[in-house]
């Protein structure tokens, strides 16, 4: 298909969509970008393409700042702000050839897991259950997921800070990709918990993806947590050597984090995962199982370590220089009490509260340095079952020939512990509620994150499981070492939509 | 609760002491109120003050009027000294400071936006340093020279490794809602001093010298500037904001006020000897706040502690102290105003107090449930900051001397100025006074080269005069910032050359001097020359006849001189030959032993 043929069609599905919600602000019709996109195609037809990407439309996630499109984050206090600078990414893309076609729809800032605290109202997934029923589209990134779902656009960029791009890549049936973090650049990416935001790619398939990790994948000096290109020279050097180069031609050692095998496993969910790795080994691979004891306890640090960063990063909301302002105080009054107020909506306020008690003098200590122990634990785990090292641990550069024999190169588990649920269940008589019990979403997800892994979701369908006759989609996750983005890249093309 | 009150309020008592400028009902009353008090609560000021109302009631002379206020003056500040030895016996002060200061830096802490403060209002901020959605810090290096100076200039060891942490509070000056410094986790600097001595200014009690121990110096970000226009219009400039800091943290080791306004001082003058910062505290680059807590003498179990020390009292913090004298008047107030609250039986709270300047009293800004909980969080963005033992040591060796060592040399053996000469030789004009010292020492003492080397020895003594006191009169007088190019060393070498080799008398240089400062541009001889001002000897003759002349018109004195043995008011003789003689030729001295001979040796 040409390039126009494949941007028009985009278009059009982005009017036969418009009621799923998945974009805040879209192109015009015509504009533009549309010679941009009939230059590329000169190009194309001239073999001089700038790159994979070139003249390609890519959705942005509506927290990462645009130029010439406002940055909204799905929030009250921005809901007119245009960013005066385009964020790395974008410019990355648009130099790569590829066009933004729009700002995608999210949970506020990023918080949420089914992208329906949104002042744009929720995001619409496709998907329906048996009844009929709307299900979750997935968050935060939800509408990135919605709109490469649809084909409202060629991939899209989303943000990870505990699952967001896995968990609706899982929900809506496409690929999400998480790489490790400090690869791309996060220059222009509003921060929600800047220890683990992640720009993450969102596609139809692995090799789209792939193309867009090969153009994010630079360092910007701009962004103090970008790794140097000297870094990065040592982590492929590190892959580079004899034991890890070899896994190139031979069998992979494939991890089962038998902690991930939860009693809230759904059938469906169980299903995918135990086709996927039967599917591995007849490939040729190894299946191990491996422990990770910190698991059960992740999920709690990371709901106590990203609001203790989210209430920090959310402080400037104030209105005195940008965004909304309430000017309604009275002198004596905080000027921006209720600016904050109106301008965040609950499970932001919900998110800056909890955050802040846990920094507060008297939690401190009980709460964020213990998560933040936490943390350690849980990447330390993952070095453990891992063949390769973790290359920017200190001094752990060799390791232990034990691990080097027996470690795994991957581990293959599930994205969520179940299928997506009904938007009905957390939506309520027009607000939505929330509960702990919709953070458990991320279960899988959030540890990956804390230890700043590479991750993708990769949807698999099987057919008749459990003896019923249904087919069911699910989100199947590849976890790699800190580093080895490319491998986790490989395997996913392996299972990438297998029917099993 | 009115007795501390009344102690600590000089206004009060001073509207009582100062009887012709009060309207005559208002004292009557504050006398009956205070007394309306019990007796045994009066304190002696008072009273004393009380005895001397009633007479001002009465028509006296002025100049008696004069002379009793000047006595009751004297008697208070007699008497508040005695108090201030008395609470002193029982009472033991601790302070501990800390002082912010603007780093000499072209760029911003975490953007290159330059520091600039005398440019339009907002022009140079950054993305960054607006706390923009997306824009992340990028700590500048550069910043780090002027704080790892001031650190090394503080004796401090400098840490290997320390991080910025997030510091957190809502105010429109604090774009990002929270403010970068280090003081959480690891700051990068620790365990520095400072020495005081008698010429710093510290208090009697101290001593010929102090140590105060600093620490911990870190680096952080400054607000942005604002006005406030009442009711309910703020402006704000964000130039300044992200500006890079020092904030210098002393140990609780200081012991009175004056020792604590000298520790400012002290450590303003070094920060600037070393270039570490661009302005003082009289232009808003430098602020303090103070930690003051009371406990009674050799009463060791005062449940607090700080930066390691135990057993002190309940401490109240001091904010945002912008000269040297709020400071030691701040540390005054509050001090008196816990001595007062703990011996009516009160409980010090801890709590953050403000100072304004003009007022006696600290006032209370918030108490402890209204603190600021801060929330410390490492800053996610930042890594650590790693700083090499050769950055160090390259830094500690190409240091300018410090001003201790300065004055060190210039009291010594080489220069014999008197201390309190030296000390404004530094510490004047940025260091610009002290190099165009050594610029007319270096010329004089090559002009003189020829002479003998007794006279030698006094040549940096006499410069340190002129350059101070002459050429500093004329620019007071003239009101006048110091320029190096008003007399240049040269000439004032020149003319000293001259006033050495008695070519010319002191007040002729004083006055070719105040010639040259006001534009004369002629080379010294040429002007001396042409002004015909090189002293052409007097003979004793000439003497002898002007000190007759002089003495004939005054035999009173003569006779007071002769028989009351008043030779001071030989002085005055000497200047009525100088009058009387030709102008710049008559020499003191000469004219001082002919005086000496015809008065003192004729008696008998």
């Amino acid at each position: 298909m040409s390039l126009l043929r494949e941007a028009e069609r985009c278009i059009a599905n982005q009017g036969t969509h418009a009621t799923l919600n998945a974009f805040i602000t879209t192109r015009q019709h015509s504009g533009p970008w549309l010679q941009r996109v009939r230059d590329a195609e000169t190009r194309r037809t001239q073999g001089t393409s700038k790159s994979a990407v070139d003249g390609r439309l890519i959705a942005i996630k509506d927290n990462i700042c645009t130029r010439d499109l406002p940055t909204t984050c799905a929030s009250n206090a921005l809901d007119e702000f245009a960013s005066p600078f385009n964020a790395t990414v974008v410019e990355q893309l648009e130099n790569a050839g590829a066009v933004v076609t729009g700002k995608t729809n999210l949970d506020e800032f990023g918080m949420g897991s089914h992208s329906v605290h949104s002042r744009f109202g929720p995001v619409k997934s496709l998907r329906r259950d048996r009844n009929e029923e709307s299900l979750s589209a997935g968050g935060s990134s939800g509408g990135s997921a919605v709109a490469v779902a649809t084909t409202q656009c060629h991939a899209a960029l989303g943000t990870d800070t505990g699952g967001s791009v896995r968990l609706p890549a899982a929900y809506t049936g496409t690929v999400g990709f998480k790489p490790s973090y400090g690869l791309i650049s996060r220059w222009g990416v509003v921060a929600y918990a800047n220890s683990l935001d992640t720009v993450g790619i969102m596609g139809r398939d692995v090799s789209s993806v792939n193309d867009i990790f090969g153009v994010l994948n630079r360092p910007d000096l701009r962004d103090p947590t970008s790794l140097s290109s000297f870094t990065r020279s040592r982590i492929d050097a590190n892959l580079r050597t004899p034991a890890l180069a070899s896994r190139a031609t031979s069998p992979l050692k494939i991890g089962v984090p038998i902690e991930y095998n939860i009693s809230e496993l759904s059938p469906s969910v169980l299903c995918a995962w135990s086709r996927s790795l039967a599917y591995m080994r007849r490939q040729g691979h190894s299946i191990h199982p491996v422990s990770l004891p910190t698991t059960k306890l992740a999920l709690s640090a990371y709901y106590v370590l990203a609001p203790a960063e989210a209430s920090s990063n959310l402080a400037r909301y104030d209105g005195v220089r940008y965004g909304n302002s309430i000017s309604d105080a009275s002198p004596g009054d905080y000027i921006y009490a209720s600016t904050r107020g109106v301008g965040f909506g609950s499970e932001v306020k919900r998110r800056i509260l909890l955050g802040a008690f846990s920094l507060s003098a008297d939690a401190m200590e009980n709460y964020f340095i213990q998560a933040q122990r936490i943390r350690r634990l849980v990447q330390h785990d993952f070095d453990t079952v891992f063949r390769a090292c973790q290359p920017l641990a200190f001094g752990s550069a060799v390791k232990n020939m034990d691990s080097e024999k027996n470690g795994i190169d991957v581990l293959i588990c599930p994205t969520a512990p179940s299928p997506p649920p009904r938007i009905s269940s957390f939506m309520g008589n027009e607000t939505v509620t929330s509960h702990p019990h919709a953070y458990m979403n991320d279960v899988f997800t959030v540890p990956a994150s804390l230890a700043g892994l590479p991750a993708i979701s990769i949807p698999v369908t099987v057919d008749s499981f459990v003896d019923s006759g249904d087919v069911a989609l699910a989100g199947i996750q590849i976890i790699g070492q800190y580093g080895d983005d490319r491998l986790v890249l490989k395997v996913a093309e392996q299972l990438d939509g297998k029917r099993l | 609760m009115l007795r501390p009150w009344f102690r600590q309020c000089p206004r009060a008592t001073r509207s009582l002491a100062c009887p012709q400028c009060r309207p005559s009902p208002r004292p009557q009353e504050a006398m009956r109120a205070l007394n309306a008090l019990p007796s045994s609560s009066l304190s002696p000021p008072i009273r004393s003050l009380q005895t001397s109302a009633p007479e001002s009631q009465d028509h006296i002379p002025l100049r008696k009027q004069l002379k009793q206020d000047a006595k009751a003056v004297k008697a208070r500040k007699r008497q508040t000294r005695e108090n201030e030895q008395t609470s002193r016996d029982k009472w033991e002060l601790t302070v501990g400071i800390e002082i912010h200061a603007q780093l000499n830096t072209e760029s911003k802490l975490f953007s290159r936006a330059p520091t600039s403060s005398t440019d339009l209002p907002n022009t140079n901020v950054a993305l960054f340093d607006l706390a923009y959605p997306g824009a992340q810090p990028e700590f500048q290096i550069a910043t780090l020279l002027p704080a790892l100076r001031a650190a090394i200039a503080l004796n401090c060891d400098v840490q290997p490794v320390s991080k910025f942490d997030r510091k957190h509070y809502f105010y429109h000056d604090q774009p990002a809602g929270y403010q970068i410094t280090q003081y959480y986790a690891e700051p990068f600097a620790r365990n520095g001093y400072v020495d005081l001595f008698t010429h710093d200014g510290i208090a009697p009690e101290d001593g010929d010298t102090i140590r105060i121990g600093i620490k911990q110096v870190q680096m952080e970000q400054d607000t942005a500037k604002s006005q406030e226009y009442p009711p309910s219009m703020h402006v704000l400039d964000f130039n300044r904001v992200s500006h890079p800091l020092v904030e210098i943290i002393t140990m609780p080791d200081i012991h009175s006020p004056a020792t604590a306004a000298a520790c400012v001082r002290k450590i303003q003058a070094i920060l600037q000897s070393c270039n570490a910062v661009t302005t003082g505290m009289e232009l808003g680059g430098l602020r303090a706040d103070v930690n003051v807590s009371i406990r009674q003498r050799g009463d060791a179990t005062g449940t607090h502690h700080y930066g390691g020390v135990g057993g002190l009292g309940q401490r109240t913090e001091i904010k945002n102290l912008s000269s040297f004298k709020s400071v030691e008047d701040a540390i005054i107030a509050e001090k008196n105003r816990q001595i007062a609250v703990l011996e009516s039986g009160g409980v010090v709270e801890g709590e953050t107090r403000g100072w304004t300047i003009g007022t006696t009293e600290t006032r209370r800004l918030r108490g402890k449930e209204g603190e600021v909980d801060y929330r410390y969080m490492p800053d996610p963005d930042l890594p650590p900051l790693y700083i090499g033992e050769d950055l160090v040591s390259e830094l500690r060796s190409t240091m300018p001397t410090s001003p201790d060592a300065l004055l060190k040399l210039l009291a010594g053996s080489e220069y014999k100025l008197p201390i309190e000469d030296a000390k404004p030789l530094v510490e004047l004009d940025d260091g610009a006074r002290l190099e165009y010292y050594q610029d007319v020492v270096d010329l004089l003492r090559e002009l003189q080269q020829d002479q003998d080397p007794q006279a030698q020895k006094g040549l940096a003594r006499v410069a340190g005069n002129w350059v101070l006191h002459e050429l500093g009169g004329l620019l007071t007088k003239a009101d006048l910032a110091w320029d190096v190019q008003r007399v240049p060393a040269q000439t004032l070498a020149a003319l000293l050359d001259q006033l050495q080799r008695k070519r010319i008398t002191g007040p002729t240089a004083r006055q070719v001097l105040a010639m040259v400062f006001e534009g004369d541009s002629r080379a010294i001889p040429q002007l001396l020359e042409e002004e015909k001002l090189i002293l052409q000897p007097l003979s004793r003759e000439e003497y002898i006849a002007l000190a007759e002349a002089a003495i004939e018109l005054n035999p009173q004195m003569v006779e007071q001189i002769r028989q009351k043995n008043q030779l001071g008011k030989l002085g005055w003789f000497v200047g009525q030959m100088m009058r009387m003689g030709e102008k710049g030729r008559v020499e003191a001295q000469k004219a001082d032993g002919i005086l000496r001979e015809l008065i003192l040796e004729g008696r008998s």
